[in-house]
């Protein structure tokens, strides 16, 4: 047996991995909104291809950590061409007669097509990314170091830590009832609330099993004693970060300057 | 110390006190072990001491408890825990960051302390159970004794002068179980603390020469320096001797050339055994050893990548589970995951009721199996208001329900106290007889060599050694397994 890929991050040393979480975090937020701002589909091709690119220059691989990635890619292709087919505005590109049907692709069609396929496309791409390539406590000390309240901070952290071992649990009710010799055999909506019953309240005994015990763990070690707290980590911001974040800015001032002058 | 007067405590809608009229006295740097039967009482008397019990649990308490001066019914929790450090039994439950060097370092954030002296103290903190290593892993990436030992240094970085450990070594294996026990002792030479172990292994106590609490009923019974002398730890008889050897029975297990593989990684590599009717073999080895993943294997919930595992004649990589299910009767480890009725009666005629064997002679034995578990005057009670080894006797009482040919069991003595162990496995036993197959996935040494046929110790998901019980002591004793030989006859084999 395999294990399925899971979306969650993937140590590597790569450039992409090592910049600040808050820098690829401005970064993936500034690329969405271009998405929508900049007007023309060569801006959207060119953010795809550098989402794309971006995989094997952060040591990952679209088909080994992208999970889904033929839905996706056939979604992004089923979205091109609904729209390149019958979207007919602007001038045909494509008039054929194939027997019944006529086949007419515009430059509008195209171009509305890129916008829907290719911005559905780099969204996930750029997320995927991002997920991949940034340690999911790290980015959460991040945000409690720039003012996020540390309690939510750590609502965070907990759920990263706790996700798999409930989703390891939940499996192991199921094994559990099959052993029993409960047959998930649905015929009835009474049958139906009863599996779900029987599977969730195991579930939930363990969570507040679990929860009371964590409570414990962490008032023992003063969590909640002061409003706020000390950090072993170091924000630190390297070179790359800074290159990274100049990027950005200058990008943003060049989007807002020609979505504001008049020419 | 510490000062415990008069103290009582009865949860909210429970008839019986968890604790009635506890008195204890325990001087700076004592050594105390708190024993008693699964339900007496001894973890909620943990809470009491760290204050726990009076602000996150609802229930009538009367009484005084004094720690360093200071009531832990009345001050904050914040207050008592700069005194008491509380080491839970599970280490998944307990670890709130992603990483080492943040879990010790947890602690030491949350009272503002300057990071100069977070980074000295969580080094001092995981050097003191042997665990500096670890300061830059992944928590995920840790072994259960590992964890535990990172609950145990992240108690430590705030310099508690009492430390109080709930069963510290339930989850673990033998050697984790040793080492976690020379941590304690450990700490109690370095740190010069109070230290408080509630814990069923007493055996592993014994060098440490503690004072012992006895607990029943919520009561304090015995309180001296003799760790008690019945327990099945303290004596060995030989294992039993059949009239005919087990290999003449017919095969109720074969598995060949089994390979199971999670992600990239062998948990089961090229293994072949072969299991007979009646035969009761108990399967040892440490954590991530393969163990549990044979057990699941043998039910048809994990397929193999390669080999053939054949049950009771079906292959299981072919057979679908609900077709096992009427001949196999698996215990899961944690005994919550398997408790799916409103009652203990439900719960016990679950599986025969599913499998459409419920009649009037599988009630009687239903009946006859919840008071041999001492579970009869609960049939009313929901399952999951009963005590952890309650419900452990309860998953065995809802499989033996239905007789199963072969009986899987992954770890069922974690929370026995040493008569309930006795009786499970005396009930086993019985199975056995009736020629049921039992496997017992167990890290408890004295009843695998009093009540098994045969010993198969797994090492890196393959057989290390698999012999008859009576050979298995010097086996492991040679191998250098001493963690695995019954307390009291491991010098004794060791200088052979």
């Amino acid at each position: 047996m395999s294990a399925k890929p899971k979306i969650v991050y993937q140590p590597r040393a790569s450039w992409l991995h090592g910049l600040h979480p808050l820098v690829k975090l401005c970064w993936l937020a500034g690329l969405s909104i271009s998405l929508f701002v900049i007007r023309g589909p060569l801006w959207v091709l060119t953010v795809l291809l550098v989402a794309v690119a971006f995989f094997p220059l952060a040591a990952l691989s679209l088909r080994r950590d992208v999970r889904g990635i033929r839905f996706l890619a056939t979604m992004g292709v089923l979205l091109f061409s609904l729209q390149a087919v019958f979207n007919h505005t602007g001038s045909p590109i494509l008039d054929a007669n194939l027997g019944p049907v006529n086949l007419l692709v515009t430059d509008g069609g195209v171009a509305a097509g890129i916008y829907v396929g290719g911005r559905f496309l780099s969204l996930v791409l750029m997320s995927y990314l991002f997920v991949l390539s940034t340690d999911p406590s790290s980015l959460a000390y991040a945000l409690m170091r720039i003012g996020l309240p540390y309690r939510y901070g750590f609502v965070l952290i907990t759920a990263l830590r706790m996700a798999p071992i409930f989703e390891i649990e939940g499996n192991t009710v199921y094994q559990a009832q099959l052993t029993r010799g409960v047959k998930y055999d649905v015929r009835t909506p009474r049958k139906f609330v009863t599996l779900a019953r029987q599977l969730i309240l195991p579930l939930l005994v363990s969570a507040l099993r679990k929860v009371d015990e964590l409570a414990v763990s962490m008032e023992g070690r003063c969590f909640g004693k002061y409003s706020t707290r000390t950090y072993r980590r170091t924000p630190g911001y390297t070179g790359s970060d800074i290159l990274a974040l100049v990027l950005l800015g200058a990008g943003i001032i060049v989007v807002v300057w020609s979505v504001l002058s008049p020419h | 110390m510490i000062c415990i007067r008069g103290l009582s405590f009865k949860f909210q809608d429970s008839a019986a006190y968890a604790l009635k009229d506890v008195h204890l006295e325990i001087e700076p740097g004592d050594f105390v072990v708190i024993t008693g039967p699964s339900g007496c009482g001894k973890s909620t008397l943990a809470l009491a001491l760290g204050g726990y019990l009076f602000r996150q649990y609802a229930g009538e308490a009367s009484g005084e408890v004094k720690v360093g001066g200071l009531s832990t019914r009345q001050a904050e929790i914040f207050d008592v825990a700069e005194i008491v450090g509380l080491v839970q039994q599970n280490p998944e439950a307990q670890l709130c960051t992603l990483t080492v060097a943040d879990e010790v370092a947890f602690g030491l954030e949350n009272r503002r302390l300057p990071k100069s002296t977070i980074q000295e103290r969580s080094e001092w903190a995981l050097e003191i159970v042997g665990a500096l290593h670890l300061f830059d892993r992944a928590l995920a990436t840790l072994s259960g004794g590992e964890k535990q030992k990172i609950a145990i240094a992240a108690m430590m970085a705030a310099k508690p002068q009492v430390l109080i450990f709930d069963e510290p070594t339930s989850n673990l294996d033998p050697t984790a179980t040793g080492e976690i026990f020379k941590v304690i002792q450990h700490i109690r030479e370095k740190a010069g603390i109070t230290v408080i172990v509630i814990e069923h292994k007493l055996g592993y106590l014994r060098p440490f020469q503690p004072r012992v609490v006895r607990m029943e009923q919520g009561r304090i019974v015995s309180d001296g320096r003799d760790l008690p002398r019945y327990s099945p730890s303290e004596s060995v008889p030989a294992p039993s001797k059949r009239s005919t050897p087990m290999s003449n029975n017919g095969r109720a297990v074969r598995t060949e050339h089994l390979t199971v593989e999670y992600g990239d990684s062998p948990v089961l590599n090229d293994l072949s055994i072969d299991l007979h009717t009646g035969e009761f073999v108990a399967v040892m080895g440490d954590n991530g050893s393969g163990k549990t993943t044979l057990l699941r294997c043998l039910m048809g919930l994990l397929k193999p990548r390669a080999g053939e595992v054949v049950v009771l004649g079906h292959d299981t990589g072919k057979t679908p589970v609900s077709s096992l299910a009427r001949d196999i009767g698996f215990i899961f480890q944690n005994p919550d995951h398997q408790l799916f009725a409103e009652t203990v009666w439900e719960e016990a005629v679950f599986a025969p009721r599913n499998l459409g064997l419920l009649n009037e002679g599988t009630s009687q034995r239903v009946g006859s199996l919840l008071r041999r578990c001492g579970l009869q005057r609960y049939r009313d009670t929901h399952p999951h208001r009963l005590s952890y080894g309650e419900k452990r006797r309860l998953n065995l009482a809802s499989i033996l329900s239905y007789e199963p040919r072969l009986i899987l069991l992954d770890e069922i003595l974690i929370g026995q106290d040493s008569e309930n162990a006795t009786m499970v496995m005396d009930l086993l036993r019985e199975q056995t007889l009736r020629g049921s197959t039992v496997v017992n996935v167990t890290h408890d040494p004295e009843t695998t060599f009093r009540y098994s046929d045969r010993v198969v110790f797994l090492k890196d998901g393959r057989i290390l050694l698999d012999v008859a019980t009576g050979e298995a002591l010097d086996r492991l004793a040679t191998l250098g397994l001493v963690d695995y030989l019954p307390h009291g006859r491991s010098e004794e084999l060791l200088s052979r």
